[in-house]
């Protein structure tokens, strides 16, 4: 298991590496540079020049990436190129809305996709089944951007219930209606990454209601529903731990589409503020922190995976 | 989802704003202010104000856009002289101002009292130093407005003299924008991220991705602001820009879709204004490059657009056939130089052989679909096929303006009194006359205003009968004005915004 868990953490690490490579490449072949959108429309090639060399940036590009790799050695994401501003800062007072949007989605896909992925399972080849089913395939196929638009224009322009964007100056001093300008936002992107995740758990559920021990508790005189909740929800659970990466990682995509259009001040906003401003240092930063953060996910449930699962541990 | 007219103000370009524009036709002709309801102001009111496009960070010495002049200009910042929103030039810290008869010495009086919200007494010798630094370093906004500056001097506390080494007309209004503004000397604020300026407002906090908050500065030097603080939220997307006015957040949201007006006008207490802007949507033609260096086909192109169907299409705007618009000197009316003909364009396009034409428009994404959509059909009636490539603000910069590799380019150019860029043969629209240039260098050099007017309406004359662009439109900003709201600007929103008048009834 200790070896198991080294090898699996160096793996993280290789993947970091890569990744890091990846964005910062990735940010450089983009056309336009910070010093040009600070000159703007009036500002002539000299400007540019005496600008971009004031921020460091005609500098070779195994400088710029021996720096940045160097400062996160040390734990620092490094500064805004346009303000100053310690990337970790911006990223911390912006993660106080998308990290609680985030669990605030999951929470929703999975109060969505638990119990309707395991009906339809359980009730397969049945009408009220069969419409889940199709209901899910559907719901999935919608884009964010217009069930967002559709929830605004019924629950906060029609109904009056919810406010239709932003969120409270004072933050989370004020967790009631922090909380209530986050609901309409998570219940998009929970509709939509529920519907996907209910298909998983259908057939995660389908797969286990064929599992020897749970078709010898029905033999024993359980329903096959009762069966099902005993012996066969542990592995349903298993299995959405599994996916739950990359429910991260849709989350994290749903974000930065939703916090347009709800006008939200998150990460996935300031990321595409940022790229469009090409304040590459920040954008360098935060894609890093967000593929640390899924891939951190991935590695403990890989180990929570072994530990729990005896297969897995035999097979070792 | 098409969102249309969007004028934008690039995040750090100067010459781009987003908002909205407005209808042709300003409401009730005299445009100024929103009529005040009878209730009593209330002094302790908070204004929340919806504005479109955030700064990328508030150091206006070394920022250009829109965005920044538009928050901090006149209510945070305060420079010798400011402008209205009629582009009028008035006195701000200076009271008074004389110009020698050969334009050659201006000679300031500052205003008494006048202290910095850190606290410290302006005195004559920090505007000095402040214009100073603009002259000597070329990285500041505002250096090039600024050529032919000598010397500046402080002979006395209250006196600042600005000696040019040859007559500058646009020096007045080059003084009125960050070229002109007047700072702290030795101030160690961090002006990439806070503000120390002498204006009816200071810098509560900036938010960033989300609001700036102004509080009143009450030992403000001038009359008082009618409020007591200022949260402008900045909000991109004009949907969720019209839905944080109806679900109550806003008091005053601007740069309101065209498209999206309707659903505001009326509604919950809302009225809307229309304002002129010196927003000059501008379809840019590469000069230097075939077929566009052929006068021939630059005029059907021309030609073939109905303008006035198009502003009807957008929604907002007013026509503009020229170079120059309605609020700078120099503005006359040119739509005859450019009417909607299409016959006469395919005419034109058989003369220079260019039967099968085609050609590319290079258009920030931004600025949506409508007019690059209008732009293909027009094309297409004449025979001239146009293929429209949306890019990132960013590439736009360097693909078009750094680079001038493209062959139709659509912006709006914001600033007011821009004419010079017709008169560079460097800039991207690579125009190169030379008795333009030279029309241009006498109206910088002449004294008299009118004359200097006169002198470029004639060039702008000649750079529209030469078709070095299309002027599409000049842009209208719609504002939406909420129930108790008074003393809200009309005109110039999209570059200036004074909000040290504006009240809200208690």
């Amino acid at each position: 298991m200790i070896r198991y868990t080294l090898t699996r953490l160096a793996l993280l690490v290789l993947g970091l590496v890569f990744a890091s490579v990846l964005i910062f490449t990735t940010l450089r072949v983009l056309p336009g540079d910070v010093a040009q959108l600070v000159a703007g429309t009036e500002g002539t090639p000299e400007q540019v020049a005496a600008i971009r060399q004031g921020l460091g940036l005609d500098r070779p590009a195994l400088v710029q990436y021996a720096e940045w790799i160097g400062g996160i050695a040390r734990g620092d994401l490094g500064r805004s190129l346009l303000t100053g501003t310690p990337v970790a800062q911006e990223l911390a007072s912006k993660a106080q809305v998308t990290v609680p949007l985030g669990v605030l989605s999951l929470l929703v896909a999975l109060a969505i996709a638990v119990p309707l992925g395991v009906v339809s399972a359980v009730r397969r080849g049945k009408a009220d089944g069969t419409a889940i089913g199709i209901a899910a395939q559907l719901l999935a196929a919608v884009p964010v951007v217009w069930a967002g638009m559709m929830l605004v224009v019924v629950f906060a322009v029609t109904l009056g219930w919810l406010p239709a964007q932003g969120f409270p100056r004072g933050g989370w001093s004020g967790p009631g209606e922090a909380i209530r300008s986050l609901l309409l936002p998570a219940l998009t992107i929970g509709v939509v990454e529920g519907a996907l995740l209910l298909r998983f758990v259908r057939s995660a559920t389908l797969q286990a209601l064929g599992e020897d021990h749970v078709r010898t508790a029905a033999a024993k005189g359980l329903t096959r529903t009762q069966a099902l909740i005993r012996h066969g929800l542990p592995s349903v659970g298993l299995s959405i731990v599994t996916v739950l990466g990359l429910q991260i990682a849709g989350i994290v995509v749903g974000a930065v589409v939703i916090e347009q259009v709800f006008n939200l001040p998150g990460i996935g906003r300031m990321l595409v503020t940022d790229v469009g401003a090409r304040d590459l240092v920040k954008v360098q930063g935060e894609l890093l922190v967000l593929t640390g953060i899924v891939l951190v996910i991935g590695f403990v449930v890989d180990l929570v995976h072994r530990i729990i699962d005896p297969r897995q541990r035999e097979a070792a | 989802m098409t969102r249309t007219s969007r004028t934008v103000r690039a995040a750090a370009g100067a010459a781009l704003v987003v908002p909205a524009l407005v209808l042709a036709g300003c409401t009730g002709g005299t445009a100024g202010e929103t009529t005040a309801p009878a209730a009593e102001p209330d002094p302790d009111a908070t204004l929340r104000l919806g504005l479109v496009l955030e700064p990328t960070n508030l150091d206006i010495r070394h920022t250009s856009g829109a965005a920044l002049e538009q928050i901090l200009v006149g209510n945070v910042y305060e420079g010798l002289v400011t402008r209205t929103q009629e582009n009028e030039i008035v006195p701000s810290l200076a009271t008074e101002w004389d110009v020698s008869d050969d334009g050659l010495t201006y000679t300031f009086t500052l205003a008494e009292g006048v202290a910095f919200h850190s606290g410290a007494d302006l005195t004559a010798a920090d505007a000095v130093a402040s214009i100073d630094e603009v002259v000597a370093d070329e990285s500041i906004v505002g250096h090039d407005d600024l050529t032919g500056v000598a010397s500046v001097d402080a002979p006395d506390d209250t006196t600042v003299v600005i000696t040019l080494s040859q007559p500058n007309q646009n020096l007045l209004f080059a003084l009125t924008g960050p070229a002109g503004l007047v700072f702290d000397e030795g101030d160690t604020t961090d002006l990439q991220t806070a503000a120390n300026g002498t204006g009816p407002f200071s810098l509560e906090e900036w938010n960033q991705g989300d609001s700036i908050v102004l509080a009143r500065n009450d030992a403000y030097w001038g009359d008082p602001a009618g409020v007591a603080e200022v949260v402008a939220s900045y909000i991109p997307d004009y949907t969720a820009g019209v839905n944080a006015a109806l679900d109550g957040s806003l008091d005053v949201l601007t740069g309101v879709d065209p498209q999206l007006a309707p659903q505001l006008d009326g509604t919950n207490g809302f009225t809307l204004t229309r304002g002129k802007t010196t927003d000059k949507f501008i379809l840019g033609f590469n000069n230097a490059v075939a077929p566009l260096d052929d006068v021939r086909v630059r005029e059907a192109l021309r030609l073939a657009i109905d303008h006035d169907a198009l502003i009807e299409a957008i929604g907002a705007g007013t026509t503009q056939y020229g170079p120059i618009p309605e609020l700078d000197p120099g503005y006359e009316d040119l739509s005859g130089v450019a009417p909607f003909d299409p016959a006469r364009a395919q005419e034109l396009l058989a003369e220079a052989g260019q039967e099968d034409l085609q050609l590319e428009l290079t258009i920030p994404s931004f600025y949506g679909t409508t007019a690059s959509t209008f732009l293909v059909s027009a094309f297409h009636d004449i025979g001239v096929e146009l293929t429209v490539n949306p890019v990132e603000f960013s590439t736009w910069l360097q693909d078009v303006y750094a680079n001038g590799d493209y062959q139709l380019s659509f912006v709006n150019h914001v600033e007011p009194r821009d004419f010079g860029a017709w008169a560079n043969p460097d800039y991207y629209f690579h125009y190169d006359n030379a008795e333009v240039q030279d029309l241009y260098a006498q109206a910088s050099e002449t004294i008299d205003a009118d004359e200097s007017a006169e002198l470029l309406a004639e060039a702008a004359r000649i750079v529209s009968e030469d078709h070095a662009a299309d002027w599409l439109y000049t842009g209208e900003t719609i504002v939406a004005v909420g129930p108790g709201v008074s003393g809200f600007p009309v005109d110039s929103v999209s570059s200036r915004i004074d909000l040290s008048s504006v009240t809200i009834a208690g």
